[in-house]
């Protein structure tokens, strides 16, 4: 175990701010009391805070356990904002350079393709190929409207029906859309919980000079990950960034997206916890599941805000944590199972990559929300 | 102990199908990303590691065109002192061109040093070529693939170098000496957008590689470009069982991983 | 003289089967072969070169640049510089090659997998091999060459006659670099980054109790045994056993992938495998693309029927 002393107020590690917010902490429980990895793992998001405080040892590998859901610091009665107190962690990690392999490569990966995984940028439109009708570029529209894609959703071979999809059910309501294809960069969302600002600056500001050149007015994104950079940690861009669902459940309402089809199957719907939890987006995913004919809608004993993290977060899709317990989504494919679902579905990539694998061996089918769509319209 | 270290900026072409122009006369790489050569991240690592525990300085070195600087900016990040780059806008194929640059370099700017570090080649061209031929310019004991350094005495360091199969020869070198550094020999540190903001407020010296012209050496010349013979997806094996599987042992035999 | 210089490596004894891709190459160039070794209990065909020169000195200091650029410009004082002086694309030759290019002022050609006779062309990889180009020494002059396994072996014609032996004694050892030991890694039976072989499992293999059996055919196969992350989640596998960008980035001589798909994070750990095998029931395996051999079988069978093979 190698552990080390973290910085404290004064120190130009922890901004001030955060630093005061630490010395805030009551020390309740009510952010290790909805972590989704404090108990089974050795991850104690309060005794982080506390140690944070005491400018105690803290073991190097405790704070990549962190999925960024979120939950902790929805739960805190002081506003000492634990996920981000984590992410001070991090970042003081990154900046020594002394991380994980795999979250390493994942940002040298960022730096130099502009995607975690490393695949070429040029190839970052291959997905539209699957699409069969043409995909203009955003300058080229009126609306200027941009659906962003991202990048799980463009080179994942399991996601990258998930920008086709959309794109179909955007075409079948009669909206006008382009895509940026190469000239896009990834959001940064799980960069900037990596604790990689440095990084997640520079895609920023690259993507929003993008956006400038081609006058982009609004964002449609694919992943709620993404939805969360774009629309809190861009800054005030003026630009309108919404996730798909909410623009599909608008679409319904208003009567220009119509399902003929019959989806006959109990659906239950797991929340995202960049969808639910941090952005507050429950009700738009379930009317638009409501919409779909013949489907039966199931819900989770724990949905909404306490919706269990699939733990695909916070740079958990890059990185393995040392300790081996059941996973999330093992627990959620169960309940699932018990609650009679034969689909779970969910609106984000990362949620149906965590999901699917226990779910396949269960019998279960895990569905990202427009895999559903597109077999009605 | 001063180390010269040489760090070169590649394209990054793992990923990329690369498309060759004019008829064989270049390969066409105006839409592929660079990055540090994985190999030279090594050495550069290596460097700063015995620095930092023996004292001394690193300097990092860079050939080529005023991009390079970026890698010169990481290194400096990652621990070395001073970022020195010899400036050339045409790409130097010849190994022998690059290291005759490099010793002129040396002489006529007095550079010290105790070792001089490169990587066991360039992702790029995989010459693998420019530290052999730079010790025996300048007479110097050499090693290549190097893979441990076990001692470093005034006079004299004890390395390890990697040969096949798992085998490793361990060598005394008499210092001042030249070494090609393997990838593996450590686990580079991850180095941060804000270590390379700050890095870039140390002044690196740039130097035109026209000032130190080489002697007229015999070289090679590249005639033009070419594509490997295709390849194309997976062979199937088809068949029954055991034809396939009888199939499958005969690939394993033939990449020698089976008897 | 015209001539071709073969520097052979010959390491613990073993006259290193590549050197035949040196010998090929020196026969397609059409030049009198000369073939210098150094002393050891080895064998070597006698028909293989013209001359084989033998360097009254051990392996050890005889694949050393110091030592080798000496001996060699004893060589050339008796019989002139030759046109090609040839190494293997090995640690070795990696090294001696471009010391001795710098120490005799001659251009270098690294990693030659072929040449073109009627143009004088050697052809280089670059990029990893997406590219190859096609190289000349300028002006005709002589030219070290690195040689890549495998390129030239089936040009190795035997001679009609046995090789004159010459003797090369009075070498002088250098103090600049001096040989101490060979060093065995160590080889740590888990560190899947190591093995040349690995026989990768997935999810497809349906449950724990098939995990012997694999490792039986690992046993069998001498190759170690790996997984994917659904098998190392379920802990049928242990953690450093997984290949992944979650897990570890391997590249073997051979992967062989039986019941593994193909998700990105796994391909992300394997695909510069030189060789992947692919065992998978299921057409559309996105792990097919990655490949170089596939098979579309059921995986148990195609274990069973490998070990009954094997087993004879």
């Amino acid at each position: 175990m190698i552990v080390r002393v973290f910085g404290q107020a004064g120190s130009e590690i922890m901004p001030e701010q955060t630093a005061t917010r630490v010395l805030t902490c009551i020390q309740c429980g009510k952010c290790t009391g909805g972590c989704p990895e404090s108990g089974k793992t050795p991850f104690n998001v309060r005794m982080l805070v506390r140690k944070t405080q005491f400018k105690s040892n803290i073991d190097e590998a405790l704070p990549w356990y962190c999925t960024s859901c979120g939950a902790c610091s929805l739960r805190c009665p002081r506003d000492v904002k634990p996920s981000e107190v984590i992410i001070e962690l991090r970042s003081k990690l990154v900046e020594d350079g002394d991380i994980p392999v795999t979250i390493q490569k994942a940002l040298e990966n960022t730096f130099v393709q502009k995607n975690p995984w490393g695949r070429s940028r040029n190839k970052r439109a291959d997905w539209v190929e699957k699409a069969g009708f043409e995909i203009p570029h955003v300058s080229k529209t009126e609306s200027k409207r941009l659906l962003f894609v991202c990048c799980i959703q463009a080179y994942d071979p399991r996601c990258m029906v998930i920008p086709v999809n959309v794109a179909k059910l955007l075409r079948a309501g009669g909206m006008e859309f382009g895509i940026l294809g190469e000239e896009e960069a990834c959001c940064g969302n799980e960069i900037r919980r990596i604790g990689e600002s440095g990084l997640f600056e520079e895609l920023q500001e690259e993507n929003l000079g993008t956006f400038k050149e081609y006058g982009v007015k609004e964002i449609v994104t694919l992943s709620p990950h993404c939805m969360n950079a774009l629309k809190k940690e861009y800054g005030n861009t003026g630009i309108k960034v919404s996730h798909y669902t909410e623009v599909l459940a608008r679409m319904i309402a208003d009567g220009s997206l119509a399902f003929p089809g019959s989806f006959e199957k109990k659906v239950v719907y797991h929340d995202p916890c960049f969808l639910g939890k941090q952005n507050g987006i429950f009700d738009e995913p379930r009317s638009i599941l409501k919409a779909v004919p013949g489907l039966e809608l199931l819900e989770f004993s724990r949905s909404r805000e306490t919706s269990l993290c699939c733990e695909g977060g916070g740079g958990r899709m890059f990185f393995e944590v040392e300790s081996v317990y059941q996973r999330n989504a093992e627990v959620r494919v169960i309940d699932a199972g018990m609650l009679g679902a034969e689909i779970i579905a969910a609106a984000c990539p990362f949620c149906v990559m965590t999901l699917e694998d226990p779910a396949t061996e269960k019998g279960l089918a895990v569905k990202e929300l427009s895999e559903i769509l597109v077999e009605v319209i | 102990m001063n180390i010269l270290v040489f760090t070169k900026r590649v394209a990054a072409t793992q990923e990329e199908e690369l498309r060759i122009r004019d008829e064989g006369a270049a390969v066409d790489l105006s839409k592929v990303p660079f990055k540090i050569n994985d190999w030279d991240n090594y050495s550069v690592e290596e460097a700063v590691r015995i620095v930092e525990k023996e004292g001394g300085t690193v300097t990092a070195i860079s050939i080529g065109d005023a991009e390079s600087d970026e890698v010169l900016r990481r290194a400096i990040a990652m621990g070395a002192k001073d970022g020195f780059l010899i400036e050339s806008d045409a790409v130097m194929h010849d190994p022998g061109a690059r290291s005759r640059l490099i010793l002129n370099f040396i002489k006529k700017e007095n550079v010290p040093f105790d070792v001089i570090f490169t990587g066991v080649q360039s992702e790029d061209d995989q010459f693998g070529c420019v530290g052999g031929i730079l010790g025996a310019i300048l007479g110097l004991p050499y090693s290549s693939m190097v893979i441990g350094i076990d001692a470093i005495e005034k006079d004299h360091m004890i390395i390890r170098r990697e040969l096949e199969g798992g085998l490793q020869e361990r060598v005394k070198l008499a210092v001042p000496c030249v070494l090609s550094i393997q990838s593996g020999i450590n686990e580079p540190r991850y180095v941060s957008i804000m270590g390379i903001r700050k890095a870039s407020k140390v002044e690196r010296k740039v130097f035109k590689a026209a000032d130190y012209p080489a002697e007229n050496a015999p070289g090679i010349e590249i005639v033009r470009w070419t594509y490997p013979a295709k390849k194309g997806g997976a062979t199937m094996l088809a068949g029954e069982l055991d034809v396939m599987c009888g199939q499958l042992l005969g690939i394993l035999k033939e990449k020698g991983v089976y008897q | 003289m015209s001539y071709a210089l073969i520097v052979a490596e010959v390491r613990r004894g073993v006259f290193e089967e590549r050197n035949l891709d040196s010998v090929g190459l020196a026969a397609l160039l059409g030049k009198e072969t000369v073939l210098f070794v150094p002393e050891g209990p080895y064998q070597i065909p006698e028909k293989i070169a013209d001359t084989i020169v033998r360097a009254k000195t051990a392996e050890e200091t005889f694949l050393n640049p110091l030592n080798l650029t000496k001996m060699l410009e004893q060589i050339f004082a008796g019989r002139g510089k030759p046109d090609y002086l040839i190494f293997t694309q090995s640690s070795s030759g990696m090294e001696c090659a471009p010391y001795s290019a710098g120490f005799f002022g001659l251009p270098v050609i690294t990693d030659v997998s072929a040449y073109d006779k009627d143009k004088g062309i050697f052809y280089k990889s670059y990029y990893s091999d997406k590219v190859f180009g096609e190289f000349k020494p300028a002006g005709g002059a002589a030219v070290v060459l690195t040689v890549r396994s495998g390129s030239f072996k089936e040009c190795a014609a035997e001679r009609s006659v046995a090789a004159k032996i010459e003797e090369l004694s009075g070498i002088a050892e250098t103090e600049g670099r001096v040989f101490i030991e060979y060093v065995e890694e160590e080889k740590s039976d888990i560190d899947i980054t190591k093995a040349d072989f690995l026989l990768s499992v997935g999810r497809g293999i349906g449950n724990k109790d098939e995990i012997p059996a694999y490792e039986d055919l690992a046993n069998k196969l001498k190759a170690v045994l790996s997984g994917s992350r659904p098998v190392i989640d379920k802990m049928w596998l242990p953690k450093p056993r997984q290949v992944g960008t979650s897990g570890k980035t391997v590249k073997p001589k051979v992967y062989l992938a039986m019941g593994i798909s193909g998700a990105f994070q796994h391909i992300a750990g394997m695909k510069d495998s030189d060789c992947i095998i692919a065992v998978n029931k299921d057409t559309e395996a996105p792990i097919f693309q990655y490949a170089h051999f596939g098979i579309i079988a059921d995986i148990h069978k195609v274990r069973d029927k490998l070990k009954e093979i094997v087993n004879g």
